[in-house]
């Protein structure tokens, strides 16, 4: 019976040593009766295609010896949803936080000594091991909380209230898209970081494009420099406020207030644009451009950005009308509800 | 049915998967009132098998330690044949919730026959008609 002793040999490695000696026997015990029994059916000894057979229809080793293992999962069926859930919702913060400390680490480098684009480029690399090592954390965050529960027989599930539930909003539709909102906040964040490598490298912005700048007789207006760290500053603030809601997954009034506040910092953003009304001057070095010529071209584009910001205060206002009155119909049906 | 449930294997895999789970807590009682008798692994899986109720050894053996942690069945060592088996039988805890268990399955297959009952009968007083309104 040597393939009988490598079977449960192999099972026994895979069991706990309290209990492997007494299982193996009653293993054997029960194999060698099943073996006998099909050699009393057959009136001959099995050959040892037929004993493999038995072996083999028994089961795997590790799969059988799984099934006298007590626990078999580490965070068992009551509290994966919460652990799903919290994955969720901490997974933006996860990324806004690297965005922001990757952010705040080039700014505070030396750009003179320091490759921008190679910096980026290694952030963007590190990011799924950061996001691993949260992942892991998470993991055996909640592995804790499962033993614990198993162990002083508590169950959370059980701690709830209903009055807890929110109300019932109007115009629930469709829940925010997860997915839509986690691309948004990684192309904000592309953007901010393409944004704030710019002053060093210029090319990001015009690619080959800017050596024929060079060479032209206007270039951007030292005023730049101002109204380039309110742009960083909003869109920064933007950022905080788009990861804040990717983790609120329902069209209520904070999700709302957020949208709108958003919408508001991209008028600010416009706003930065339209009160620096000279955007172009003549560049050092060249003949100047006629002075009609290069207040038109700023004239121009001052008018563009004053009526871009006017289409966006008007959709604003329109929102926020829209948001008053909603807030206020619900406020007037909950509160005939409760009379 | 064989027929339809060969040519879909989703719906077989379908079938297989909820019939595993209605076996599963019946296979839990059949043990316990098998055990009314002392058993050792192997001829307990006859025994079952004889009545029309073939469990898988990996399944049947692991389950007889488990219902002992619980206090269900106590089990013994004993040389039987030359050879010492384990054998296994209620505890008078198990004799217990056994009958709780068994109140328990009958008043469920009361239930599921008066539904099926009642359905049959709604079923046969519809009009003929009904069927041909579509």
């Amino acid at each position: 019976m040597d393939i009988l002793d490598r079977y449960l040999q192999a099972i026994g490695e895979y069991l706990p040593a309290a209990s492997k000696d007494d299982t193996l026997a009653e293993l054997r015990a029960n194999l060698l009766a099943l073996i006998e029994d099909r050699e009393e059916q057959l009136g001959r000894r099995l050959n040892e295609d037929e004993l493999i057979e038995i072996i083999r229809n028994h089961g795997r080793p590790i799969v059988v010896a799984s099934r006298y293992r007590p626990q078999q999962s580490l965070i068992g069926p009551e509290l994966f949803p919460f652990y799903l859930l919290a994955l969720r919702r901490s997974l933006p913060l996860v990324i806004l936080f690297y965005v922001c400390a990757q952010a705040v680490s080039l700014l505070f480098q030396d750009h003179g000594r320091v490759d921008i684009g190679a910096a980026i480029g290694a952030a963007v690399v590190h990011l799924p091991g950061t996001l691993f090592v949260f992942w892991g954390v998470m993991t055996a965050v909640f592995m804790g909380i499962e033993w614990a529960c198993r162990h002083y027989g508590t169950s959370i599930s059980q701690q709830w209230n209903p009055r807890d539930l929110p109300r019932v909003e109007k115009n629930q539709g469709k829940a925010p898209s997860l997915v839509g909102g986690i691309a948004d906040l990684i192309v904000s964040a592309v953007m901010l970081l393409w944004l704030l490598a710019i002053p060093t490298r210029p090319f990001l912005i015009l690619g080959p494009g800017v050596e024929y700048l060079k060479n032209q007789q206007i270039g951007f207006t030292p005023q730049w420099h101002t109204f380039y760290w309110q742009i960083i500053g909003l869109l920064t603030a933007q950022l905080v406020l788009k990861a804040v809601m990717v983790g609120i997954r329902r069209f209520g009034t904070w999700r709302k207030v957020l949208d709108l506040v958003v919408h508001a910092l991209g008028l600010g953003i416009l706003a930065v644009m339209v009160r620096a009304q000279i955007y172009f001057v003549p560049a050092q070095g060249f003949k100047p451009l006629p002075h009609e010529a290069l207040a038109a071209l700023n004239q121009a584009i001052y008018l563009g950005f004053r009526v871009v910001l006017l289409i966006a205060t008007l959709k604003l206002i329109w929102d926020v009308v829209v948001f008053v009155r909603d807030t206020w119909v619900g406020l007037r049906a909950t509160s005939r509800v409760v009379v | 049915m064989d027929i339809v449930l060969q040519s879909d294997p989703v719906q077989s895999e379908l079938f297989d998967s909820l019939r595993l789970e209605l076996r599963r807590g019946c296979l839990v009682l059949a043990v316990l009132a098998q055990l009314r008798e002392e058993h050792y692994g192997y001829t307990l899986r006859k025994a079952l098998a004889d009545h029309g109720l073939a469990i898988e050894e990996s399944t049947l053996y692991p389950l007889l330690r488990r219902l002992e942690t619980q206090g269900l069945l106590t089990s013994e060592w004993r040389e039987e044949e030359k050879r010492n088996k384990r054998f296994y039988r209620l505890s008078p805890l198990g004799e217990r919730i056994l009958d709780q268990l068994l109140a328990e399955w009958n008043g469920i297959n009361d239930s599921l026959h008066r539904i099926l009952r009642s359905h049959a009968s709604s079923v046969e007083s519809q009009p003929a008609t009904v069927g041909h309104q579509e």
